[in-house]
C-alpha cells in the first residue's frame, strides 16, 4: 500500500470538497439568512485540511494499485461523511450532536435519505439546501464509483461489466479511464437533474422546491426540505414526476449513455435486468394497490393507486420519499415494501439493495440448480440475454449475497444488543443498509429517538451498503495488511 | 417418471406404517384410557390404503430412477403426515387442519403444537405422538444420510461415498436398506439408554420412554405442556443436552465411530468440532449477558437455562425450560439465528446444517481473498478434502432458497394475520423444525388461524426434505417426460 499517494489524493478530493459550502452560502445570502458563518467556517477547514494534506505530497507520482483502490474508496467515503458534517455541527439552528450532524451527513453522501431532524419546515433554507446538495453529490460520487471502481476491484461479481467499460484493463492501473467514463456519465446526471427540476417547476413548486427535490430525486436519496416529504405538495402531478424520475435514476447508467448515444430505446427493452426491475417494481405495486383497495385504506380507489403506486417505486428503487405513512399500513404492505427494497435498483445506478442484477443471477443459478438435481450429469450454462456467464462472476455473486445477509444479521444482533425493539431494529437496519431511508415501528417517520450507539452502527451499515459490502469487509482481513 | 412404482413402494411403506399402532394400543389398554378402538380403526385405514396401492402393482419394476426417488420422498412424507393425524382426529376431535398440523410436527420432527392441556390427555395420545417422531427421526436418518446424499441436494452429494460406495448407476433401493439398518441399530441404541437413563433420574417409565422417543430425535415434543421444565431437575436437563446433542451428530460418523471402533473420529470431522464449538460458545455468550440483565438470580441458573436452550435449540429439538422470546435484548434472535444453523447433515436436526454455512463461510472468505489477488485459483477445502465446485454451487443454490422461502413464507404469514415477530418466529419455528416461536407462537400455535397453520404444515414439510426435493416437483421441467 501506498500512503502518500493515498493521502494526496484524499487532500485533493477534500479542497474539491470544500468549494461546495459555497453554493449553500449564496441561498442563505438569497433568502437573507443571519448565519452564514457555519458553512465559511467548514469551507475554511476543509480548504485547509486538504490543501495541508496535497501540498507535501504533491509531488508524489505513483500508480495506485488494486489494494490502494480499496483503501481510497473507503476513505473517501468516510472522508467525506465526516467532513460533510461539519456545517450541520456548526450551525446553531439546528443545534445537534456530533454523532446525529455524522449520521445526518452519511444518510445524505451515501444517499439513504433517513434523517433525524424533525421540524424541517422550519430550519433555515442554506441548511435544507445543503442536505439536499449533499444527497446529489453523493450520487455523482456513486456513479463513478459503481461504473468505474467496482468493477475494476472485482466487488461482488461485477466484473461481469468490466469488458463492456472501454479502454485497456489488463493492468492494475486505475486511474486513466475513470475521468472520461465518469465525465460522459456525470452529463448524462446534470441534465436528468435539469430536466427534472424543470418539470417539478412547471408542475407547482417554486425554484428552491424544484432543485431541492430534483437534486434527491435523480440520486435516489429521499431527503425532503419537507417533513411531509412529496407528501407536502398533494399534487399527483409532482407524485408522477417523481415516480418518472426515480424509475430512470434507478436503471443502469451505461444503458442510458448508450440510448443517447445512438438516440433509440432499444437498449433498454433488449436489456434483461431493465426487463426485470420493471417486472419487480410492476409486481409489487400491483400488489400493494390491490391490497390498499380491498382493506379500503383509502376512501377512493384513486388515492390508493396514486399512493400504491409512489411508495412501490420510492421503496422498491429505495428513493424513500413518501406520500403516505406506509409504514402505517396493513397487515404484511410495510414488509413487502422493505424486502423489495432489498432488490434495490439496478447494478450502476445511484439505487441501493442487492442490485436487479444480482437477484436474477440468484434465481436463475436457482433454477440451474433445480435442473442438475432432475439431470445430474447435464452442463447447463447461466445466461444473462445470450451471453454465458463465468462461474467465478456467479461465485461472485453467491459471495456477496451472503455477506449481505450476514453482514444484516450482525448489525441486526447489535441494535437489538443497544435496546431496540425488533421491528424497529430489523427495519432500522433494512432501512439503512438498502440505502432506503424511512424504516418501521420507531424509526418509521424519523430516526431522532435512536440511541447513539445504533446511529453509529447505522452509519455502518449504510457505508457498508453503499461500497457493497466486500469493499469494507476486504479492509478487515489480515491478509489485506500483510506485504 | 414411473408412477407404478413410486405408489407400489409408497403402498409398502404405508402397510409397514400400519404396524405403527400397536404400541399405542397396548398403552391404552395397559391404561385403560378407552382409546384403542381409535388406533385399531387407524391401522385398519392405513392397512387398507396400503394394500390397495400394493396389491394391483406388486409386481411392477422395483428399480427407482432419480426423479421416482423425488416423488417418494415427498409423498412418504406428506402421506404419513396426514395419515399420522387420524388418532388425533377419532379421539380428540380435532379439527383436520389441527390434527394434521400435530402430525405433520410430529412426523417432520419439529415439535410445534396446536394442542394445549398435554397433562390431561388420555396416556395413549400422548404415547402417539412421541412414537411419530421418533418415527419421523428414523425416517429422516435414511434420508439425510441415503437419499439426499444420492440425488444431490443442496450440496449433499458430498457425502455420497460414505454412504456405503459411490454411485454409478441411478438405481435407489437396494443400498439404502442395508445403510438404513446400520444406522437404526444406532438409533436404538440411543434412544434406550436415555430412556433408560431418564428413568434413574426420576422420571416415570411412560415419560422416560416418550421423552427419549421425543429427544434422540430432536423433536420437542413432550408429555407435559411445560415441557422438560415440568420436571425442575438439573440432572434430567443435563441427560436431555447430551442426548440432543448426540441426537444433532451426524449419524455417519457414529457409525464410523461405534461400528469400526473409531472414537477419535468424532474429533478429527471438522463439522463436529465447529457444531461443538458453536453450542459451547453460544451457552456461555448467552449465560453472561442473562446473568448481566440479571433476568435469572444468579449466575447459576443463568448458565443452566442457557445451555439447556441452546443445545435445544441449536439442535432444532425445541424443548422448553424456559421460554426463550422473552429473554431481554438481542438473545431471542440470536438463539432464532442459531437455529438457522441446525445440527449436522445426516442428523435428525433441522436448519441448514452447520456444514453448509462452515462451507459458506469459506467461500466468502475465498471471496475476499480473490479481491485482493485476482488471478489466483483457490479451493474450498473441508478437512483435507477439496470440496468440488458443484458442490459449493449446489450450497449456494440451497442458501438462497431457503431465505427466499423464509421471506415468501413470512410475507404469507403476515397477509394471514400475523405481526411481524410472530410471522418470522413461526417460519424460524416450522421451516427449521424448531417447534416454539417467538410473539404469538412462543409457546404454541394453538391461537393462529388456520391459513398460517397449513402454511406451517408446508414449511415443515419443506424444511425437513431440504427444499429442494420439494420444490422441485412443483416445476415444469420435472414432468416434461
Amino acid at each position: 500500500m501506498q500512503a502518500g499517494i493515498i493521502l494526496k489524493i484524499l487532500g485533493i478530493l477534500l479542497t474539491i470538497f470544500s468549494t461546495t459550502m459555497l453554493p449553500p452560502v449564496l441561498v442563505g445570502w438569497l433568502y437573507g439568512e443571519a448565519s452564514l458563518l457555519p458553512f465559511l467556517n467548514a469551507f475554511a477547514i476543509l480548504l485547509s485540511v486538504g490543501l495541508l494534506l496535497w501540498m507535501p505530497l504533491r509531488c508524489v507520482r505513483r500508480e495506485l494499485r488494486l489494494k490502494d483502490g480499496f483503501v481510497v474508496v473507503f476513505l473517501f467515503w468516510v472522508g467525506l461523511g465526516l467532513s460533510g458534517a461539519l456545517p450541520l455541527y456548526l450551525s446553531p439552528e439546528p443545534s445537534i450532536s456530533v454523532t446525529d450532524a455524522v449520521f445526518e451527513s452519511m444518510s445524505g453522501l451515501t444517499t439513504t435519505g433517513a434523517t433525524l431532524l424533525v421540524g424541517l419546515d422550519e430550519l433555515p433554507k442554506s441548511i435544507l439546501f445543503y442536505r439536499q446538495q449533499l444527497q446529489w453529490l453523493g450520487g455523482m460520487g456513486i456513479i463513478v464509483l459503481a461504473v468505474a471502481i467496482l468493477p475494476m476491484l472485482g466487488v461482488g461479481g461485477m466484473q461481469l461489466y468490466r469488458a463492456e467499460t472501454p479502454g485497456p484493463v489488463k493492468d492494475n492501473k486505475l486511474t486513466p479511464r475513470i475521468a472520461e467514463t465518469a465525465k460522459a456519465l456525470w452529463y448524462i446526471y446534470l441534465g436528468l437533474t435539469v430536466a427534472c427540476a424543470t418539470a417539478y417547476w412547471m408542475a407547482g413548486m417554486n425554484t428552491f422546491d424544484a432543485i431541492s427535490h430534483s437534486f434527491a430525486t435523480v440520486s435516489l436519496g429521499g431527503f425532503s426540505p419537507y417533513d411531509a416529504s412529496i407528501g407536502h405538495f398533494e399534487s399527483p402531478l409532482i407524485e408522477v414526476i417523481a415516480v418518472v424520475f426515480i424509475l430512470i435514476g434507478g436503471v443502469n447508467f451505461s444503458l442510458h449513455f448508450l440510448s443517447w448515444r445512438s438516440l433509440s430505446l432499444a437498449h433498454y427493452l433488449k436489456d434483461a435486468e431493465f426487463r426485470a426491475y420493471l417486472l419487480v417494481l410492476g409486481t409489487v405495486a400491483t400488489i400493494t394497490v390491490a391490497y390498499l383497495t380491498l382493506t379500503s385504506i383509502y376512501d377512493d380507489f384513486w388515492t390508493a393507486l396514486h399512493n400504491g403506486i409512489f411508495q412501490a417505486v420510492s421503496v422498491g428503487t429505495t428513493a424513500g420519499f413518501t406520500t403516505a405513512s406506509f409504514h402505517e399500513w396493513p397487515g404484511f404492505l410495510p414488509v413487502l415494501l422493505l424486502f423489495a427494497s432489498f432488490i434495490g435498483g439496478c447494478a450502476f445506478s445511484t439505487g441501493g439493495g442487492i442490485k436487479v442484477i444480482r437477484v436474477l443471477l440468484l434465481f436463475k443459478q436457482g433454477s440451474r440448480e433445480v435442473m442438475r438435481l432432475i439431470h445430474p450429469s447435464a452442463q447447463i450454462a447461466v445466461k444473462i440475454g445470450r451471453k454465458p456467464l463465468q462461474d467465478r462472476v456467479i461465485d461472485a455473486v453467491w459471495g456477496f449475497f451472503s455477506a449481505y445477509v450476514a453482514t444484516f444479521a450482525v448489525i441486526m444482533l447489535a441494535l437489538l444488543a443497544s435496546g431496540l425493539d425488533q421491528i424497529s431494529a430489523f427495519s432500522a437496519v433494512a432501512a439503512c443498509m438498502n440505502n432506503l431511508g424511512p424504516g418501521l415501528g420507531q424509526v418509521g417517520a424519523n430516526y431522532a429517538d435512536v440511541n447513539d450507539f445504533a446511529k453509529w452502527m447505522l452509519c455502518l451499515a449504510m457505508l457498508m451498503g453503499r461500497l457493497e459490502i466486500f469493499t469494507v469487509l476486504v479492509l478487515l482481513t489480515p491478509a489485506f495488511w500483510r506485504r | 417418471m414411473s408412477w407404478r412404482g413410486v405408489l407400489r413402494i409408497l403402498g409398502i411403506l404405508l402397510m409397514i406404517f400400519s404396524g405403527t399402532v400397536l404400541p399405542p394400543i397396548l398403552v391404552s389398554i395397559g391404561y385403560a384410557d378407552g382409546q384403542h378402538w381409535h388406533f385399531v380403526y387407524t391401522g385398519l385405514v392405513i392397512l387398507a390404503l396400503g394394500i390397495a396401492l400394493w396389491l394391483p402393482l406388486r409386481k411392477a419394476d422395483a428399480d427407482l430412477k432419480i426423479r421416482d426417488g423425488f416423488m417418494v420422498v415427498a409423498l412418504f412424507w406428506s402421506v404419513l403426515g396426514v395419515l399420522g393425524s387420524l388418532p388425533f382426529l377419532f379421539g380428540l376431535h380435532l379439527s383436520f387442519t389441527d390434527a394434521v398440523f400435530e402430525a405433520v410436527s410430529g412426523f417432520t420432527t419439529t415439535g410445534a403444537t396446536a394442542i394445549v392441556g398435554l397433562d390431561r390427555l388420555p396416556p395413549s395420545i400422548p404415547y402417539h405422538r412421541q412414537q411419530l417422531q421418533w418415527l419421523g427421526g428414523m425416517g429422516v436418518i435414511v434420508l439425510a444420510v441415503a437419499i439426499l446424499p444420492m440425488l444431490g441436494v443442496g450440496g449433499m452429494q458430498l457425502y455420497r461415498a460414505e454412504a456405503s460406495g459411490v454411485t454409478k448407476d441411478e438405481k435407489l433401493t437396494p443400498r439404502i436398506t442395508q445403510t438404513a439398518r446400520a444406522l437404526w441399530t444406532i438409533y436404538l441404541g440411543l434412544t434406550l439408554i436415555c430412556a433408560l437413563a431418564y428413568w434413574i433420574a426420576g422420571m416415570s417409565l411412560f415419560d422416560a420412554i416418550g421423552h427419549a422417543y421425543s429427544t434422540v430425535a430432536t423433536g420437542g415434543y413432550s408429555t407435559h405442556d411445560a415441557s422438560i421444565g415440568h420436571y425442575d431437575s438439573p440432572l434430567i436437563e443435563g441427560i436431555a443436552i447430551v442426548f440432543m446433542l448426540l441426537g444433532g451428530i451426524n449419524f455417519a460418523l457414529h457409525f464410523t465411530a461405534w461400528h469400526r471402533r473409531r472414537p477419535w473420529a468424532y474429533l478429527r470431522d471438522p463439522e463436529f468440532r465447529v457444531y461443538l464449538l458453536l453450542a459451547v460458545g453460544s451457552s456461555l455468550a448467552i449465560a453472561a449477558v442473562l446473568t448481566l440483565e440479571s433476568t435469572y438470580a444468579s449466575a447459576g441458573p443463568s448458565l443452566r437455562h442457557a445451555t439447556f436452550q441452546v443445545v435445544s435449540i441449536l439442535t432444532s429439538t425445541g424443548f422448553g425450560t424456559a421460554i426463550f422470546a422473552e429473554w431481554p435484548l438481542f438473545v431471542p434472535l440470536l438463539l432464532a439465528v442459531l437455529s438457522f444453523i441446525g445440527g449436522c447433515a445426516g442428523s435428525t436436526a433441522g436448519g441448514m446444517k452447520v456444514v453448509r454455512v462452515m462451507l459458506l463461510f469459506k467461500q466468502g472468505e475465498r471471496q475476499t481473498v480473490t479481491l485482493l489477488h485476482p488471478r489466483s485459483v483457490r479451493f474450498v477445502k473441508l478437512g483435507r478434502r477439496r470440496v468440488p465446485e458443484e458442490v459449493m454451487q449446489s450450497v449456494w443454490g440451497f442458501f438462497s432458497l431457503y431465505m427466499l422461502s423464509v421471506v415468501v413464507l413470512t410475507i404469507g404469514m403476515m397477509a394471514a394475520g400475523l405481526d411481524l415477530e410472530s410471522a418470522f418466529g413461526a417460519v424460524v419455528a416450522t421451516i427449521n423444525l424448531l417447534g416454539p416461536g417467538l410473539g404469538e407462537v412462543a409457546g404454541n400455535f394453538a391461537t393462529v388461524n388456520d391459513a398460517v397453520k397449513w402454511m406451517g404444515v408446508f414449511a415443515m414439510l419443506l424444511g425437513r426434505l431440504e427444499v429442494f426435493t420439494l420444490l422441485v416437483i412443483f416445476t415444469v421441467t420435472f414432468w416434461r417426460p
